[in-house]
């Protein structure tokens, strides 16, 4: 049988390929070079773009292509790449691996189901068991068939940068594996390869690069949206081209670019586009009519932000809403005060506790902003603290300190019911109450505090332990007036 | 060692020592290790036959100096049994229908959700709770064993406290997931032979291919308290075997779904979609449990509004738990029994009178110590009846009589404040109206000035007929049938004048009306011109202004006039008395809040004070009165502390106790002892966490309580 070592690619392959992923002619042609065993084959081949740029969908689907399945016949796949050479591939996503040790598994698992292996597959602890094990089956299926039919196994690491728990010298182990052993070819799918990160010269990278607003708008473009419109296809089409560069312009430019976003929220807004011409209030063919009654669409950026909740539940939502009130009264009321205590504690430097806390100056108190006199004297510092505290982000507190401030919240907050003495006697109650530190412990586990430093043992209720509130100013502003306590007037800045 | 064994007897003495004492002669504790645990196990058996020996026979102390005999302590034992089974029966039931409309909701929701193929994205039921922790406990063992019943596949609870990191959570669900299974098969070989890690979901697949269960159900109890990074690892992990494993996941949420959604990072959160559900708040659950406390419990026992009031406080202020709600009522239950003698009278069935049960002769003194028979007894003097005076404290027959009519009262009066509360309910228009507070404000007997009654007699006012007369006919309706558990239909022969009114004043207001309905001209309420205000007039280009009373009709008089009469026989049916002006309420009335006390404990408080001032604490050994003279060390060394800065220097720490303890001129020996005791006291300050080692400077601890806290 005289074949030759180099044949050009199989047209019929590659223009379907093309045509299922528009735009990415060239890395198709490359990585198909690359892997079949009459191109221009390597032994190992990285992919690397950013998410959503079809690195593994296209992987997966070269190679299925041009791949000889286990138990199949050459007629039933009508041409794939010259009857004797055999292909197989074995895709291992490290997003199921937990661990370095899981993925060695999977792969010799992968290896196993591709190559057809039969006998006992054991336990493989690290990368030298692997290097033995696939060469073994390598070489035992290598053997197996007539000797002139060249046979090749790919190997596919997707997204092996992600790989959880994995030792540094995992990756050029790897890379060194298909070297050794005869026969074999991986492929690495990364996001942002360092630098000869394989350890291995004259790797052939292949990027796969974002694709551009000409090119987003050619592939969505050519999607079918639902629902169509009454009218006929035509119009639909014709008012779907027309949506999306609106839909680009207007929300997709600026946030997310990759396509998946960028479909959904086309798919999602269309129905909703649409439905001035489903109702017949609007007319497809003066486009930009259609765009100005639907100008809030465009303008609500709440689309970007997918919900976790489906929309069909917001129809029902008015009588939930009723039903279940906002978390500010949900709370207990000292633990409403504990959280606001929090809040002050994080955002308030505690060298102005004393103007804002302190009982002998409840006058001063009220004054906003407090420690005038403390930021002139000395002028150098405050040059440097611009930035408003509240766009720093919460710091860390010792929980003595809040509990202090807690305190003081407790004698100004007002809006219970009761009388006066009775007040009095239940806030006496509260001192020292192991119901205030049930409250804390509470508010930790909803994680509306969290704790700071992992490593410090000591227990959650020690004075000393550092907390972190993580709520916002919103709710935090709503909850105070809740209590009757106006945020405002005891923050710093 | 709690978790065997409900008495103590697995105890020994040196349990709780802090420190282990080496004893050469095996004195103290057994020679050999061995021998010791052997001889625990066997120990750990005995309790559990023991209650059933015990069971007939008495755990109650006879109180009252023990005078009270076997009977009666039995009485009141078989009573507390009888009480608290029944009420905690009906406290059951109403948990588990609380959770019924979200159970039904997430049940069909993971039924149907495979149906409808949204293969992108894994379906999510949000399962918001309510910030009250203790209730999701309870709610996920219900939605399991639900979802065990009805759906086909596999349920995983997981919870924060259990899973530490990923590997652990794989290996939980893997191993509940499989089990759930019929079979025990060996979940670590594939059928190929290959062995898999035991957190490989692949074996889940397997089962789920073998078994074909339509859902895998993981169910995150308390989500919030989960580590972030965790749920995101999970739930890319999930989404990844989406195509081949059909899961479902439910997530406890405490706060609300939009913080939950604020926490996970938008690579996560894309992955997820589905429902909201809501559970019912606690408060709603609270007002249930406590009609269903109140009416079921009423034949034995009344439960105060000071206690009541005091439980709704603690409820809004600091936890809001079912849970907690619960076995408070059930400590003043047990209280009540275990430690009032009198209560054996609570039992109306067993009388004075029938004879059944005869009081002791110590239970009559007992009897005539009470406040309230003193009252008794003085009225009567005020009311010149001296001889039943001196028959009720000489004559035991006479207290038994008057004993057995003050029960009869207690019912009457009991019943009558529950159906007042019903009616008042029932009549009620507002929506917000908590029937415990109204519960609460009746039993104190301020219902006549309170607001609530002002607003219902005030919205009367503005009625027209015909709401009116379907108000009475509410009324009229919750006496012929009776209310909710626990009140008897057909209590209008006891109250027949209220019901006669009533059926009076609605009959009037009917034919009023009909009157004119024919007439066609409406009838208003002379109070509901009235409110609308001034008339202004413009006649003559003079502004005029006229009250529209003076245009009432006939009809309308008379109708006013009736409103009236409504309201001020609603205002006399509501208007009750206090229950402590009974004679013998103490033996019924559950409400000293001394007694819910023991919930609210407040260590820090007691620890600081006893520090604070050892001397009312202690008492000195000369003599037995309270010395001021020595304090103990620990006590000095943490005025010294109190006094310092946030950072002490331990060595001036030392010269000022020094100093304080034995004075400016002491011997080497005296200042041994003294540092001694220094170094105790620093521990035990040490111990109560009040200092710690600085960082910042070697020879310094900081200070970290500060007092009053």
């Amino acid at each position: 049988m005289t074949t030759s070592l180099f044949s050009l690619p199989n047209e019929v392959i590659l223009s379907a390929l093309a045509a299922q992923f528009p735009c990415r002619g060239q890395q198709i042609i490359s990585l198909y070079t690359l892997v079949t065993t009459r191109g221009a084959l390597s032994r190992n081949i990285v992919l690397h773009g950013l998410t959503a740029t079809g690195k593994s969908a296209i992987t997966k689907a070269i190679l299925e292509k041009i791949s000889t399945p286990a138990l199949q016949d050459d007629i039933a796949n009508p041409h794939p790449i010259e009857p004797t050479d055999q292909l197989r591939y074995a895709m291992i996503k490290s997003a199921e691996c937990i661990t370095g040790r899981h993925l060695l598994e999977q792969t010799i698992g992968a290896v196993a189901k591709a190559i057809g292996w039969e006998g006992n597959v054991g336990r493989c602890e690290n990368v030298a068991t692997l290097v033995v094990v696939v060469g073994k089956m390598m070489e035992c299926w290598t053997e197996s068939g007539d000797e002139s039919v060249s046979r090749r196994l790919v190997l596919v690491f997707d997204a092996i940068d992600r790989q959880r728990d994995v030792p540094t010298t995992m990756l050029p182990a790897l890379a060194r594996m298909a070297e050794t052993i005869p026969n074999l070819s991986s492929v690495y799918i990364v996001t942002a390869p360092r630098p000869n990160f394989l350890h291995r010269p004259g790797v052939p990278h292949i990027q796969f690069p974002s694709y551009t607003k000409a090119e987003l708008l050619q592939i969505v473009s050519s999607l079918e949206p639902t629902p169509r419109l009454l009218t006929g296809s035509e119009d639909t089409k014709n008012v779907w081209t027309r949506f999306c560069p609106a839909v680009y312009d207007s929300l997709s430019k600026h946030s997310g670019r990759d396509i998946l976003s960028f479909r959904h929220v086309c798919m999602s807004l269309w129905p909703r586009f649409i439905q001035p011409i489903l109702d017949g209030t609007h007319y497809p063919t003066p486009f930009s009519r259609l765009l100005v009654a639907n100008r809030s669409l465009f303008q609500n950026d709440g689309v970007l932000t997918p919900s976790i909740i489906s929309p069909k539940t917001f129809n029902v939502k008015p009588q939930t809403q009723f039903k279940l009130p906002a978390l500010a009264s949900q709370l207990p009321f000292h633990t409403r005060l504990l959280l606001l205590a929090s809040y002050l504690a994080s955002f308030n430097p505690a060298r102005t506790d004393i103007t804002h806390f302190m009982k002998s100056a409840l006058a001063k108190r009220r004054k906003k902003g407090g420690g005038t006199a403390l930021t002139k004297s000395n002028a150098g510092t405050s040059k440097n603290r611009k930035i408003s505290r509240k766009l720093l982000g919460p710091q860390a507190f010792v929980l003595e300190r809040m509990l202090a401030i807690f305190m003081c919240l407790r004698d100004d907050a007002g809006g219970r019911k009761g009388n006066l003495k009775a007040r009095r006697a239940a806030l006496e109650d509260v001192n020292g109450s192991a119901d205030v530190h049930t409250a804390i412990a509470t508010l930790a586990s909803l994680r509306l505090l969290v704790r700071m430093g992992v490593s410090n043992s000591a227990d959650a209720l020690d004075g000393g332990s550092r907390y972190k509130v993580a709520v916002g100013w919103e709710v935090v502003r709503v909850i105070g007036r809740s209590v009757g306590i106006e945020m405002e007037d005891y923050l710093a800045d | 060692m709690s978790e065997h064994g409900e008495s103590h007897i697995g105890f020994d003495s040196s349990d709780h020592q802090t420190a282990y004492i080496y004893g050469a002669s095996g004195g103290g504790r057994d020679e050999t290790v061995t021998e010791r645990s052997t001889k625990r196990r066997k120990l750990r058996k005995t309790p559990k036959s023991k209650p059933v020996v015990n069971s007939g026979s008495i755990k109650f102390q006879g109180l009252l100096n023990g005078f009270e005999n076997d009977d009666s302590a039995l009485l009141r034992q078989y009573l507390f049994y009888k009480c608290w089974s029944q009420t905690d029966a009906q406290i059951q039931s109403i948990l588990n229908d609380a959770n019924e409309d979200a159970l039904a909701e997430v049940t069909t929701f993971v039924n149907e959700v495979n149906s409808v193929e949204d293969g992108d994205r894994l379906p999510t039921s949000f399962i918001v709770s309510g910030p009250n922790i203790a209730s999701q406990d309870l709610l996920f063992k219900q939605l399991s064993d639900r979802l065990g019943r009805d759906v086909d596949g596999s349920i995983v609870v997981l919870r924060s406290g259990d899973t530490t990191n990923l590997k652990a959570v794989l290996k939980h669900i893997i191993r509940t997931a499989t089990q759930a299974g019929s079979e025990e098969e060996a979940f670590s070989t594939q059928r190929d032979g290959r062995k898999l890690l035991n957190y490989d979901l692949e074996i889940l697949r397997a089962h789920v291919k073998n078994h074909g269960g339509e859902s895998v159900v993981i169910a995150f109890q308390d989500s919030e308290a989960f580590d972030t990074q965790l749920l995101v690892d999970l739930i890319a992990l999930f989404h990844s075997w989406r195509d081949r494993i059909p899961f479902v996941l439910l997530f406890g949420v405490a706060t609300s779904v939009e913080l939950f959604q604020e926490r996970l990072p938008k690579a996560a959160s894309r992955c997820l979609h589905g429902i909201q559900v809501d559970v019912e708040q606690s408060s709603a659950i609270i007002e249930r449990i406590f009609k269903a406390v109140i009416t079921s419990s009423r034949e034995h026992l009344m439960l105060g509004p000071a206690l009541l009031s005091t439980l709704l406080e603690r409820q809004q202020d600091h936890v809001q738990s079912v849970q907690s709600f619960i076995a408070a009522i059930k400590y003043t239950y047990m209280c009540h029994f275990y430690g009032n003698s009198l209560s054996v009278m609570s039992d109306s069935i067993v009388t004075i009178s029938e004879n059944q049960f005869v009081l002791q002769q110590c239970q009559f003194e007992a009897i005539r110590t009470l406040s309230s028979f003193r009252t008794l007894v003085e009225d009567s003097l005020s009311s010149q009846r001296p001889e039943r005076a001196r028959n009720l404290l000489q004559n035991d027959d006479a207290l038994g009589e008057e004993v057995a009519a003050a029960l009869r009262a207690r019912d009457s009066y009991i019943l009558r404040l529950l159906r007042a509360v019903y009616v008042f309910e029932s009549t009620n228009q507002e929506q917000d109206v908590s029937t415990l507070e109204v519960y609460i404000t009746m039993a104190e007997g301020r219902m006549h000035s309170s607001n609530y009654l002002k607003r219902l007699l005030g919205s009367l006012r503005g009625m027209n007929p015909s709401d009116i007369s379907i108000i009475i006919a509410k009324a009229i309706y919750c006496m012929k049938h009776g209310g909710h558990e626990g009140i008897s239909a057909n209590w209008a022969e006891d109250d027949d004048k209220f019901w006669e009114e009533l059926q009076d004043i609605k009959s009037k207001v009917d034919t009023l009306s009909a009157d004119a309905k024919e007439a066609d001209a409406p009838i208003r309420s002379g109070d509901a011109i009235h409110s609308r205000g001034l008339r202004t007039t413009v006649i003559a280009q003079r502004v005029q202004l006229s009250y529209e009373q003076s245009t009432l009709t006939d009809a309308e008089k008379e109708f006013t006039a009736l409103t009236e009469r409504l309201s001020d026989i609603l205002r006399e049916y509501f208007t009750l008395g206090r229950p402590q002006e009974l004679f013998l309420h103490e033996a019924w009335l559950c409400d000293s809040t001394e007694s819910l006390r023991v919930f609210t404990p407040r260590p820090r408080a007691a620890i600081e004070d006893n520090l604070a001032e050892p001397q009312e604490y202690l008492i000195s050994a000369s003599g037995g009165k309270p010395g001021p003279s020595v304090s103990p060390a620990t006590s000095m060394l943490y005025q010294r502390y109190l006094e310092a800065g946030s950072l002490i220097n331990l060595a001036d720490l030392w010269s000022s106790f020094l100093e304080n303890s034995v004075g400016d001129e002491a011997d080497e020996k005296a200042e041994r002892e003294a540092l001694m005791q220094f170094y105790g006291a620093l521990a035990d300050l040490k111990l109560l966490g009040m200092i710690k080692q600085s960082k910042k400077k070697a020879d310094h601890v900081s200070k970290v309580l500060w007092k009053g806290l």
